[in-house]
C-alpha cells in the first residue's frame, strides 16, 4: 500500500442474480491524482462505484478508507467518512434552492426549536461557489440551472462534505466545450487541495487531458493500471475491448441497387419543410445536422410515428400512404430510434420475445406461437448480432446499452425490411459494440438494404455514408457525395441559414 | 373546497327546483307542499317497496316529491338533507342509513324548522316523528318461531346484516333475548353476511363444513340472507333437517315459504310504513295534529297465514 | 410412443420458471401452501374434499373476473367496472331465464352480450378518448349500476328455470359446474396469454406502450380486444352468481372489482403493466378463498378476515417490490 493512498480495493466480487457483475477488482487511489476508470459497457465500473458509495453491499473483498478498512455500511455513513459520487443522472431536488441542495440532510441547524437558518446556509453556499469561480445564486431555485451549473452545484456539495475523494460518473455528458473546460478547471484545483477524483467517461480525448492514471476493468474483471502518459488511444482501446480493432469503419462492397425510398416536398409544420431525398438499395444515406434540425422528426414521419403536414413518399417508385409504423413494418420499412429505452425495446421482456415482438405473425400458426420456431429464429439473431447475454430468456433491461441496441436492430431485421433507418445508432455505445454495429450496417448493404443513418458523430457519417444530407433548422442545406464530404463542409452546411 | 363546490351546486340545483315549483304550485291557489325524501338504498327491495308507497300516497295528495338515494352513506344522507333545508322543502321524510352517523341530519332541519321524520330505523337524535316497526319485536318473533319448532333445544347460527347498522344491532339483541329464555338453545355460530344473498350462501357452505349435522335452525336478519342459506342448505341436502327463518317478507321469501324452504318470514309491513311517513309528514307540514310514534306491528309469515300476503 | 419418454432437448433449457415466473410467485405457492397446512392442523374440517369442492367453487366467480382483470392489467390498464358487469349481465340473463320462455342458451348468450358490450364500450372510450381507464371504467362502473337498477326496477329478478340454475348450482360427475368452468376457462386464458400472439401483444403493450407501436402493434385493436374479454368475462360471472343464487340482483358484485384486482396483484400481476400470469391470479384467488373459507370454520368474525385481507394484499406487493430490487 502506498504511504499516499486514500483508497485502496481488493478483490471485489459481486454477483447479481447468478452472473458475476465484477470479480476480484482492485484499485489504488491516491490523494491528488485523477484515475480515470475504463471499460466497456458492461464492465462492471458502476456496480464497482454503487459499492464504493454503500449503494451496494459486496459479496467479497476488502475496502481500505485511508488505512482503515471500510465494513458493509449505508451510503450516509460513507458520505460522512468523504466520499461522494456525483451522478451521471444528477439527484438534485429541483424545487429546492441551491443552497438547500448543497446543504440537504446536513441543514444548520439554529434556533430554539431547531429551525433551519437559511440566511447561514446561503452565505456558506455563496462563498463556496465563489471559491469555485463560479457565479450562480445560492438563492436561485435548482430547475431553473443548466446541466452544468447544477453539476457544479453538487460538486460544490460533494466539497461542502469535505470529500476526500469525489466519484464522477460520466460528468461531461450533457456539457459543452466551455462548460467542460470549466469543469477541468475545478478538478485542477481540486487535486492542489489533494481530493482524489475516479473519473468515468467514454470519452478518450478528455481521459488523455485530465487524467494521471488510467485502469482498466473487463467483463467484471481488473485488467491494469498505468500512468496516462504511457497510454495512448490505440492501447487503450486494446486494453478495453481485450482484441484490436483493425478498422473502425469497414471498407464498402455494396452495389448501389434500384431506387427504394423516394420522399417529395416532405413537410411537418414546426419540424421540417421541403425535403427531397432517395435511397437506393444497397446506399447508406447520412442524415446530419445539429440538434434540433429536424433529422429524427423527418424519421419519425417516414416510419409513420408522426403526421405529415405535405409531401409524397414513393417506395420503389409506387406511390404510398403510411400512417402508422404498422404501415411502415408493412412496406419494408424498419426504424431502430435513438430512443432506445422509450421506443426501443420492452425492458421486462426477455431477449427472445423482443427479438422477435417484430415478426410475430412469421411465427404463429393461425393465433398461436410456435415456440421452436420462435426460439430458433431468436438463437440465430443472437448468434448472428453476438448479443451478450445469460441466455434467450434474459431480460432485456440486464443488458448493456449496446447489446440492448442490437436486440432492437434484430428486431428491426426480423420484419425482412427494405429500408432500414437508422437513429444515432451508436448514442451511449462503447467502442467495441460500436465497431461492430458498424460491420453490421455495411452487411445490411451489402445485402441490399437501403440504409438512412441518422448520426451527431461526424466520423461515423463520414466513415459509412455514401451520400450524406446535410440538414439544418429543418431545411435541407446540402446533398453531398462521400468524396466531397468532410468534416468542415458538413458543419459549414449544418450551420447554414 | 370539494364542500364549497357542493353546496354552491346545491344552492343552484334549490333555487332552479323551487322556480320549477312556484310554476307547479296548485291551480286552486293552494301552495303545493314539497316533501324530500331520503332513503337508505334503493337497491333494497324492502326500501323500495316503502318508498313506492311514499311516492303512490304522494302523488294521490297532490304533494311534490324529491327523492334522493343515500347508497348506505350517512355522510351523503347528512348532505342530501342540508341540500334538502337549502332548497327549503316543507318536510323531510329520511330512511335513516346509521343510528349515531344520521343523527346530524335530524338536528340540521330542525334547526332550519322543518319538519323532519324517521321511517323505518331510528336515530339518536329524536326527530319531529317516527313511523316504523321495532327491529328488537321482529326478531324476537323469528327466534320465538325457532325455539318453539326445536322445543326449546339445538344449535342455532345467526346471519347478522352489515355490523353496526340499527336494524342489525336490534335483531341481534332480539334474537339474544329470546336465547336468553332457553337456555336448551345454543349459539353456536354468528357471522356477517352483510345483508347478501351470495355472501349468505358461502357463509352457509363453510358452516355446513364446519357444522354439518349439528346445525338445527337458522336465523338470518334478513330475508335476502335467509334465501342464501336455504340454498346452501338445500344443495348439501341438509335443508329437511334445518329450519331457516328470516326477516322482511320480499316476495322471494314468500315463494320459499309457499315452497316450504323457508320455514317462515317476518312481515315488515313496508305500505304501512310507507303511507303513515308521507301522510304524518303532511300533517305536520299543514299543521295538524299528528302522533310523534308510529309503530306498524311484525306478523309473521308461515305456510298456514300465507295467503294473506301474497298478492 | 417411444417418444414419448424421449427427453425433448429443444425445450429442456426453459424450465417451468417461465410459467411460475421470480421468486415471486415460488413464494405465493409456498405462502399457499403454509396457509392450507396451518388451516388443516387448526381445524379438521379444513382438508376434507366436500369443502376444499367448496372453497373452488366459492373461488370460480372471484377468479373469473380476476382472469379479465389480469387481461387488462397486463397491458397496463385497470378495470373498475367489472363488479357492476356482474350485476347487469345477471339481471339481464335472469330476465330472459324464466321457467318456459326461452331455451337455457338465450339468456346465457344475452347476458355474454351484455357482458361484451359494456367491455366494447370501455375499450371504445379509453382508446379513442384517451381518458385513463380508472376514471373511464369508474364511469362505467356507476353507469352499470344504474343500468341493473333501471332493467330490475330495483328488485331481484327470480324465479329462473332448473337448467339455468344448473350452470351454477349444478353438477357433473360429482363436480360442481363452476369448478369445470373455472377450470376451462383457466386454461383458455392461460393459454390465450401464453401462446397466443395477442397474449405475446399484451404483454408488449403493457411493458412498453411506445416500443410496442413502434414494432407494428395495433395498441387500439389490443387494447379493444382486452376489456372486450374482461367484460366478458365479468359476464360470464355475473350468469354463474346469477345461477349460483337463482336469482338476478341488481346490487349484486359491488366490490367484487376490488377482490379481483387483489387476486391479480397477490398472484405477481404488476399495477405498472407488463408481467403477470393466469397462474399467479388463480393462486391469488384461491388464496384469498382459502383463507375467508378458513376463517369462517374457525368462525373468526369477518372484521378480522378483512384485516388479514390487507395484510396479504401488501405482504405480497412488498413481496414483489423486494424481489424486483434484487434482480435489479
Amino acid at each position: 500500500m502506498h504511504q499516499d493512498s486514500i483508497l485502496t480495493v481488493r478483490g471485489l466480487t459481486k454477483t447479481f442474480s447468478g452472473v458475476k457483475a465484477l470479480d476480484g477488482v482492485q484499485l489504488d487511489l491516491r490523494k491528488g491524482e485523477v484515475h480515470a476508470l475504463m471499460g466497456e459497457n458492461g464492465a462492471g465500473k458502476s456496480t464497482f462505484m454503487k459499492i464504493l458509495v454503500g449503494l451496494h453491499q459486496p459479496d467479497a473483498g476488502e475496502i481500505f478508507f485511508e488505512g482503515q478498512a471500510l465494513k458493509s455500511q449505508a451510503v450516509s455513513e460513507v458520505l460522512k467518512k468523504g466520499i461522494s459520487m456525483i451522478h451521471q443522472e444528477l439527484l438534485v431536488v429541483p424545487e429546492l434552492t441551491v443552497a438547500q441542495n448543497i446543504f440537504l440532510g446536513r441543514e444548520s441547524r439554529g434556533g430554539l426549536f431547531g429551525w433551519i437558518d437559511e440566511k447561514k446556509l446561503n452565505q456558506e453556499a455563496g462563498a463556496l461557489l465563489t471559491q469555485m469561480g463560479v457565479t450562480i445564486s445560492p438563492t436561485t431555485k435548482m430547475k431553473y440551472l443548466s446541466v452544468a451549473e447544477m453539476q457544479m452545484v453538487e460538486i460544490a456539495k460533494a466539497i461542502s462534505n469535505n470529500a476526500k475523494v469525489i466519484i464522477m460518473d460520466e460528468p461531461t455528458s450533457a456539457l459543452s466545450d466551455r462548460e467542460v473546460a470549466t469543469l477541468f478547471g475545478i478538478i485542477r484545483d481540486l487535486k492542489t487541495k489533494g481530493v482524489a477524483i475516479v473519473y468515468i467517461s467514454h470519452k478518450m480525448d478528455e481521459i488523455f487531458t485530465i487524467s494521471d492514471t488510467i485502469t482498466v476493468l473487463r467483463d467484471g474483471k481488473y485488467i491494469a493500471t498505468q500512468p496516462a502518459s504511457e497510454l495512448d488511444n490505440t492501447a487503450l482501446i486494446r486494453m478495453m475491448v481485450g482484441r484490436e480493432l483493425d478498422s473502425l469503419f469497414p471498407e464498402s462492397v455494396a452495389q448501389k441497387g434500384a431506387e427504394i425510398l423516394s420522399v417529395r416536398n416532405l413537410r411537418r409544420n414546426g419540424n421540417f419543410a421541403d425535403i427531397n431525398f432517395e435511397v437506393h438499395a444497397g446506399e447508406v444515406l447520412g442524415l446530419a445536422g445539429l440538434m434540433g434540425a429536424g433529422r429524427t422528426e423527418i424519421a419519425r414521419a417516414i416510419f409513420g410515428l408522426d403526421p405529415l403536414d405535405e409531401g409524397e413518399i414513393y417506395l420503389k417508385g409506387q406511390p404510398v400512404r403510411i400512417k402508422s409504423p404498422q404501415d411502415a413494418i408493412q412496406h419494408g420499412i424498419g426504424y431502430v430510434s435513438e430512443d432506445r429505452k422509450g421506443l426501443g425495446f420492452i425492458p421486462g421482456m426477455s431477449v427472445k420475445h423482443n427479438i422477435t415482438l417484430g415478426s410475430l405473425s412469421n411465427h404463429a400458426r393461425g393465433p398461436f406461437i410456435q415456440d421452436q420456431s420462435e426460439a430458433a429464429t431468436a438463437a440465430r439473431m443472437i448468434t448472428d448480432l453476438r448479443i451478450k447475454t445469460a441466455g434467450p430468456d434474459q431480460k432485456v433491461q440486464f443488458l448493456s446499452g449496446g447489446n440492448q441496441q442490437k436486440v432492437v436492430i434484430g428486431k428491426v431485421l426480423l420484419s425482412s425490411p427494405e429500408l432500414v433507418i437508422l437513429d444515432e445508432p451508436t448514442r451511449g455505445i462503447d467502442i467495441g459494440a460500436k465497431s461492430e454495429i458498424y460491420k453490421l450496417i455495411k452487411q445490411l448493404v451489402a445485402d441490399g438494404i437501403a440504409v438512412i443513418m441518422i448520426s451527431s458523430e461526424l466520423p461515423e457519417i463520414l466513415g459509412l455514408s455514401d451520400r450524406i444530407l446535410v440538414l439544418s433548422q429543418g431545411r435541407q442545406t446540402a446533398l453531398l457525395s462521400k468524396e466531397e464530404a468532410t468534416q468542415e463542409t458538413i458543419m459549414h452546411y449544418a450551420v447554414h441559414h | 373546497m370539494k364542500r364549497i363546490i357542493f353546496y354552491s351546486f346545491s344552492l343552484l340545483i334549490a333555487s332552479f327546483l323551487t322556480s320549477c315549483n312556484q310554476s307547479s304550485s296548485g291551480e286552486n291557489g293552494e301552495k303545493k307542499l314539497t316533501v324530500g325524501v331520503s332513503m337508505l338504498s334503493m337497491q333494497n327491495e324492502f326500501i323500495v317497496n316503502v318508498h313506492d308507497e311514499i311516492e303512490k300516497k304522494a302523488k294521490e295528495s297532490d304533494v311534490e316529491l324529491i327523492t334522493v338515494d343515500a347508497e348506505r352513506s350517512a355522510l351523503k344522507q347528512i348532505e342530501q338533507v342540508e341540500s334538502f333545508i337549502a332548497q327549503g322543502v316543507d318536510a323531510i321524510i329520511m330512511n335513516p342509513c346509521e343510528v349515531e352517523a344520521s343523527s346530524p341530519a335530524v338536528t340540521k332541519a330542525l334547526a332550519a324548522n322543518i319538519p323532519i321524520i324517521n321511517v323505518n330505523s331510528e336515530t339518536t337524535a329524536k326527530p319531529s316523528a317516527f313511523i316504523g316497526s321495532d327491529d328488537v319485536e321482529s326478531a324476537r318473533i323469528a327466534m320465538k318461531f325457532i325455539a318453539e319448532k326445536l322445543n326449546g333445544k339445538g344449535n342455532v347460527l345467526m346471519m347478522h346484516g352489515y355490523m353496526g347498522q340499527a336494524a342489525q344491532i336490534k335483531r341481534e339483541q332480539g334474537a339474544r333475548e329470546v336465547l336468553k329464555q332457553y337456555p336448551g338453545l345454543k349459539l353456536i355460530a354468528h357471522q356477517t353476511a352483510e345483508w347478501d344473498r351470495a355472501k349468505a350462501m358461502a357463509l352457509m357452505e363453510n358452516w355446513i363444513q364446519s357444522y354439518g349435522n349439528t346445525i338445527n335452525a337458522v336465523f338470518a336478519q334478513n330475508d335476502e340472507m335467509g334465501m342464501g342459506a336455504v340454498k346452501a342448505l338445500t344443495d348439501a341436502g341438509l335443508k329437511d333437517k334445518v329450519v331457516v327463518v328470516s326477516i322482511d317478507a320480499i316476495p322471494d321469501a314468500l315463494q320459499a315459504v309457499q315452497k316450504g324452504t323457508l320455514n317462515a318470514t317476518v312481515f315488515q309491513n313496508a305500505e304501512q310504513q310507507g303511507a303513515q311517513a308521507i301522510e304524518t309528514a303532511i300533517k305536520i307540514a299543514k299543521g295538524q295534529s299528528y302522533e310523534k310514534e308510529t309503530l306498524i306491528p311484525f306478523q309473521l309469515v308461515t305456510k298456514e297465514n300465507l295467503a294473506k300476503f301474497m298478492k | 410412443m417411444k417418444t414419448l419418454f424421449k427427453p425433448d432437448l429443444t425445450t429442456a433449457d426453459k424450465p417451468s420458471r417461465t410459467r411460475l415466473r421470480g421468486l415471486g410467485q415460488y413464494g405465493l405457492l409456498i405462502a399457499f401452501i403454509v396457509v392450507c397446512v396451518v388451516l388443516s392442523l387448526i381445524t379438521p374440517r379444513f382438508l376434507t374434499v366436500s369443502n376444499l369442492m367448496i372453497i373452488v367453487t366459492q373461488v370460480s366467480i372471484n377468479a373469473l373476473l380476476a382472469f379479465g382483470v389480469t387481461f387488462v392489467i397486463i397491458t397496463g390498464g385497470i378495470d373498475l367496472s367489472i363488479g357492476s358487469t356482474v350485476a347487469v349481465t345477471g339481471v339481464v340473463a335472469a330476465m330472459f331465464a324464466h321457467p318456459d320462455t326461452y331455451p337455457v342458451i338465450v339468456p346465457v348468450l344475452v347476458g355474454l352480450a351484455a357482458g361484451l358490450l359494456l367491455g366494447a364500450f370501455n375499450g371504445l372510450v379509453i382508446t379513442k378518448s384517451k381518458v385513463p381507464p380508472f376514471i373511464v371504467t369508474l364511469g362505467t362502473m356507476t353507469i352499470g349500476r344504474g343500468l341493473a337498477l333501471i332493467l330490475s326496477k330495483g328488485r331481484p329478478v327470480s324465479n329462473l328455470s332448473d337448467s339455468f340454475n344448473f350452470i351454477g348450482g349444478g353438477q357433473v360427475l360429482g363436480i360442481p359446474t363452476p369448478i369445470i368452468i373455472l377450470i376451462v376457462f383457466f386454461i383458455i386464458c392461460s393459454v390465450l396469454l401464453r401462446k397466443t400472439v395477442l397474449g405475446r401483444y399484451m404483454y408488449a403493450v403493457g411493458g412498453n406502450e411506445q416500443a410496442a407501436k413502434a414494432s407494428g402493434i395495433q395498441l387500439n385493436k389490443v387494447k379493444m380486444v382486452v376489456y372486450t374479454l374482461c367484460g366478458g368475462l365479468a359476464a360470464l360471472a355475473g350468469i354463474l352468481l346469477t345461477s349460483r343464487i337463482t336469482t338476478g340482483q341488481p346490487n349484486a358484485g359491488v366490490g367484487f372489482e376490488l377482490d379481483a384486482i387483489a387476486a391479480a396483484i397477490i398472484g405477481g400481476t404488476s399495477t405498472s403493466g407488463g408481467t403477470g400470469t393466469m397462474t399467479g391470479t388463480l393462486i391469488g384467488a384461491l388464496l384469498i378463498g382459502v383463507i375467508s373459507n378458513g376463517l369462517d370454520l374457525m368462525n373468526v368474525t369477518s372484521y378480522y378476515q378483512q384485516v388479514v385481507m390487507g395484510i396479504i394484499i401488501i405482504g405480497a406487493v412488498v413481496l414483489d417490490s423486494l424481489n424486483q430490487h434484487k434482480n435489479g
